[in-house]
């Protein structure tokens, strides 16, 4: 499943996958690095129900003018230490950002981390079942966020 | 916020991009204008098969129709790939950023065991 509606980046830390996984999932460790240079992440706006279906939500704060980018995911897997995936529903499928984590020796861990667009994941019925699942999980954190119109 | 629109243009760019069909005449229109007859011809699609995936990159910017000529060949829109080129782009910067900014974490916390809350300038 590659196509040009894909991105895959890849690094390597000296880290333990374990502790990896951690800062990749626990808002104390997410707010010191989250937000890329030139913003911040703050923790009270970090939501993070670690279990598939769970939110995943960030918002991103500019150090220049404070205006905040907020991101809202669901995650689709959560198997710690090797990989976890959320996706961030959307028109025209949504986009999964799935992160793999391999083990290198010597204490170093390759961070593989795939964005994808969601609709390609619809061509498979498991896809579409794991997909829509999500969607109503969100849909319902989403309304539970607003409130009653 | 426009971010929001940008979004949601991307997602239709990149769900008509996920279709292999669709691919290979966005290749076939990078060598030049093409009608919908000429493109069906190398797939064994009927033409209403193949124009239904004309309307799915017309819908997602990526295609215009000509409107002037009877046969309406169809064009590439350069601008809306750089749309998704610059997307990756964005992507890639944020992931970088954010990987430095993890490792730099990660040697705080192996700095000082415990405690990661402040940076400091030294280990005990």
């Amino acid at each position: 499943m590659t196509g040009p509606a894909e991105f895959t980046y890849r690094r390597v830390h000296r880290a333990s996958r374990e502790l990896l996984f951690d800062c990749l999932t626990q808002p104390g460790h997410l707010t010191r690095f989250w937000g890329p240079a030139g913003t911040s992440t703050p923790i009270d706006a970090i939501t993070v129900d670690l279990r598939p279906g769970g939110v995943f939500a960030t918002t991103m704060v500019s150090d220049d003018d404070g205006s905040s980018y907020a991101m809202r995911a669901v995650y689709v897997e959560v198997r710690r230490p090797e990989k976890l995936a959320w996706i961030e529903p959307g028109p025209g499928g949504g986009m999964t950002t799935t992160i793999t984590l391999t083990e290198l020796g010597e204490g170093r861990t390759e961070v593989v981390t795939r964005l994808a667009n969601a609709a390609a994941m619809l061509a498979s019925p498991e896809g579409r079942k794991g997909f829509l699942t999500s969607l109503d999980r969100f849909g319902g954190y989403v309304a539970a966020l607003t409130g009653p119109a | 916020m426009t971010a929001t629109a940008a979004g949601d243009d991307l997602s239709l760019t990149f769900a008509a991009l996920a279709d292999p069909t669709r691919r290979t005449i966005l290749a076939r229109l990078a060598a030049g204008e093409a009608t919908v007859g000429q493109l069906a011809e190398p797939f064994s699609l009927t033409q209403q098969a193949v124009s239904k995936h004309i309307k799915v990159l017309e819908r997602a910017g990526l295609i215009t129709r000509t409107q002037v000529a009877q046969s309406r060949p169809c064009r590439l829109e350069p601008a809306r790939f750089d749309t998704a080129a610059a997307w990756i782009g964005r992507q890639r910067k944020t992931w970088e950023d954010r990987y430095d900014r993890l490792d730099e974490h990660l040697a705080a916390l192996a700095a000082g065991p415990g405690e990661a809350t402040e940076p400091r300038g030294e280990a005990k």
